[in-house]
């Protein structure tokens, strides 16, 4: 039933009003009622320029995690892989971390720069990953989840000697990054982050039969017709982009990536078909409403995203270990 | 000829694990792989399937199988590994409709094709099910299900060209298809084998019951340490002497209404 409507018109519509109405409420949830919001100036630039942008870029990087995370996973074959696990949030948290403990010594607009910085160290991460991880064997797969969890393993002991060095506010400063947050959203990001999901929306539906075909296993792909190693490759370098360009953005933002799949396949198996569309809805509309809860929770303060996703993301994958366990009878 | 495999040879860990393997694989045929545990019979057969990169050369219909696209192989060779591990909730159903995928089909015929291997394999009740929840010989049984509907797909040599060098349909690699199958099913698996390879195919299985082998296969290839020790008819490889060498068994063949049956002490 659920799965019909997912690759009929009607169903998307209904996906898509579902998340305008998820990102209309979050839009008008805040401090200033809908009536200021609209008829003052002020509330106009709050709604169009902080709140709109903040809202839409939340929806993007949520499906783009969530997309990620049904990509590494079915090309690892592991339910437990994160987009995290090839490298490219260590690297890109080095990438931030530098930056932002630079600028106590050079003189610039330090907000400016972080995004990039993390982009760069996001993306050269991969590359190392890429490169120490690439082999012909059968096992290429987990060696580049190891190498990936090596290159994070130093971005984290190197982030530590960074913070080490850094003086009190920059020590916050790359503790409150890391935890993320959608604070500094603006139509740059935006319009970033969403030609790289367009992309991967155009490409990625095409592939799913091989995908599902990669869920029995490399050799049952390999003589079912599908080029399992390219199909590998194309997924990591836009799990990469993905996962940079949300990293650079918003700073870390943990367990999107790695739950939403799981609760997707839990709605609806794991056949990608289907799962690929209710990913892609689950991941957006969640992390809508997780920044809508972290700005407004203990508002005029806010909570960094990332501690929204983790706790309501961790009882979530605790629970459905448990469901899974007394399923399968480990 | 379905394939030629010609001086076939794989060093892993700088342990010989194949050496020297030739041989012809023609349609219409069943050809058992035998021989005891690290003979090599799942490399050889994984070699076949172009998932091990070994020296040597292999030839897929008169074309060096390097050659073909994903794809294109998979238009032409089926491959049943030994064990299959799935960790997502996919459907049964799911699982066999992945066959239809290397060849050019509507999604009506796809749908029908499905229908139509689960009613000859009498897994209706299994359809719906997830597929990590059934049982090993159940699991067993779909995924064979899976590679018959693929290599069924294979165009089978065309009728009117009754000339035999032009007999070469699909080629259906089974490792170890039987290992967990009830008595039933390992028959009803004969059968199709047998019929698969009246229909052009060419059959290659791995098999430890020595009575199955001399019951389904035309040939034998057998296997020791890596090395091709015998390979031909089946009636003629199958001796007392070459089993007892090759398994370390003192085993006698004896024969009933016209059948032979190999009985060890």
């Amino acid at each position: 039933m659920i799965k019909k409507l997912l690759v009929s018109p009607f169903g998307w519509l209904i996906g898509i009003l579902l998340s305008l109405c998820i990102c209309l409420g979050a839009l008008l949830l805040g401090s200033l009622d809908a009536h200021s919001l609209l008829n003052s100036e002020i509330g106009h630039n709050i709604l169009w320029n902080i709140r709109l942008p903040r809202v839409l870029l939340a929806f993007v990087i949520g499906a783009s995690l969530s997309l990620a995370g049904v990509m590494i996973q079915s090309n690892v074959r592991n339910p437990l892989a994160d987009p995290s696990l090839i490298g490219v949030s260590g690297g890109a948290a080095l990438g931030a971390a530098l930056m932002i403990v630079a600028a106590d010594f050079i003189d610039i607009q330090v907000h400016y720069y972080i995004p990039v910085a993390a982009f760069i160290g996001g993306i050269l991460a991969t590359m190392a990953v890429l490169k120490l991880g690439r082999n012909d064997m059968p096992g290429g797969m987990a060696l580049l989840i190891l190498a990936g969890i090596a290159i994070n393993v130093i971005a984290a002991s190197l982030i530590g000697l960074l913070t080490y060095l850094a003086t009190d506010s920059a020590l916050r400063h790359i503790t409150f990054w890391s935890l993320g947050s959608l604070a500094s959203a603006n139509y740059f990001w935006l319009t970033l982050c969403s030609i790289a999901l367009l992309l991967v929306c155009i490409w990625l539906p095409r592939q799913h039969r091989k995908l599902d075909a990669i869920l029995l296993g490399q050799a049952e792909a390999n003589t079912m017709g599908v080029d399992v190693k390219r199909l590998q490759i194309q997924s990591i370098v836009f799990v990469a982009l993905l996962a940079a360009l949300a990293v650079s953005a918003c700073g870390i933002i943990g367990f999107i990536g790695l739950v939403t799949p799981h609760i997707g396949r839990m709605l609806i198996g794991a056949s990608h078909r289907y799962l690929l569309p209710l990913s892609f809805f689950l991941g957006g509309s969640l992390l809508v409403i997780a920044d809508g809860v972290a700005r407004t929770i203990i508002a005029p303060a806010e909570l960094p995203i990332g501690i929204v996703t983790a706790l309501l993301g961790a009882p979530v994958f605790i629970w459905l270990l448990i469901r899974e366990g007394k399923r399968l009878q480990w | 000829m379905v394939m030629t495999l010609n001086q076939l040879s794989l060093k892993r860990n700088g342990k010989q694990v194949l050496e020297n393997i030739s041989g012809e694989l023609a349609g219409g045929k069943i050809i058992a792989l035998l021989g005891p545990n690290g003979a090599g019979k799942s490399t050889l057969i994984q070699s076949m399937a172009r998932l091990l990169k070994c020296d040597g050369d292999i030839e897929l219909k008169g074309q060096a199988i390097g050659c073909y696209s994903a794809e294109q192989l998979a238009q032409n060779l089926a491959y049943l590994p030994q064990h299959s591990q799935l960790q997502f909730p996919l459907e049964v159903e799911e699982v066999l409709s992945l066959a239809t995928l290397p060849f050019a089909l509507t999604k009506l015929q796809q749908r029908q094709q499905v229908k139509q291997v689960i009613q000859d394999w009498g897994i209706e009740s299994l359809a719906h099910k997830d597929f990590r929840q059934l049982s090993g010989g159940e699991q067993q049984r779909c995924q064979i299900a899976r590679t018959y509907l693929q290599l069924s797909n294979m165009k089978p040599p065309s009728a009117k060209t009754p000339d035999q060098n032009e007999k070469s349909g699909g080629l259906w690699l089974l490792d170890e298809p039987a290992s967990s199958l009830d008595l039933e099913h390992q028959q009803q698996l004969q059968k199709v084998c047998r019929q698969a390879a009246n229909e052009g195919h060419c059959v290659v299985i791995v098999l430890h019951d020595l009575n199955q082998a001399l019951h389904l296969a035309d040939d034998v290839w057998l296997l020791q340490e890596g090395k091709l020790k015998a390979q031909g008819n089946v009636t003629e490889v199958m001796t007392e002497e070459l089993i007892s060498e090759v398994f370390k068994v003192t085993a006698r063949r004896i024969e009933d209404s016209g059948k032979y049956f190999f009985i060890y002490s």
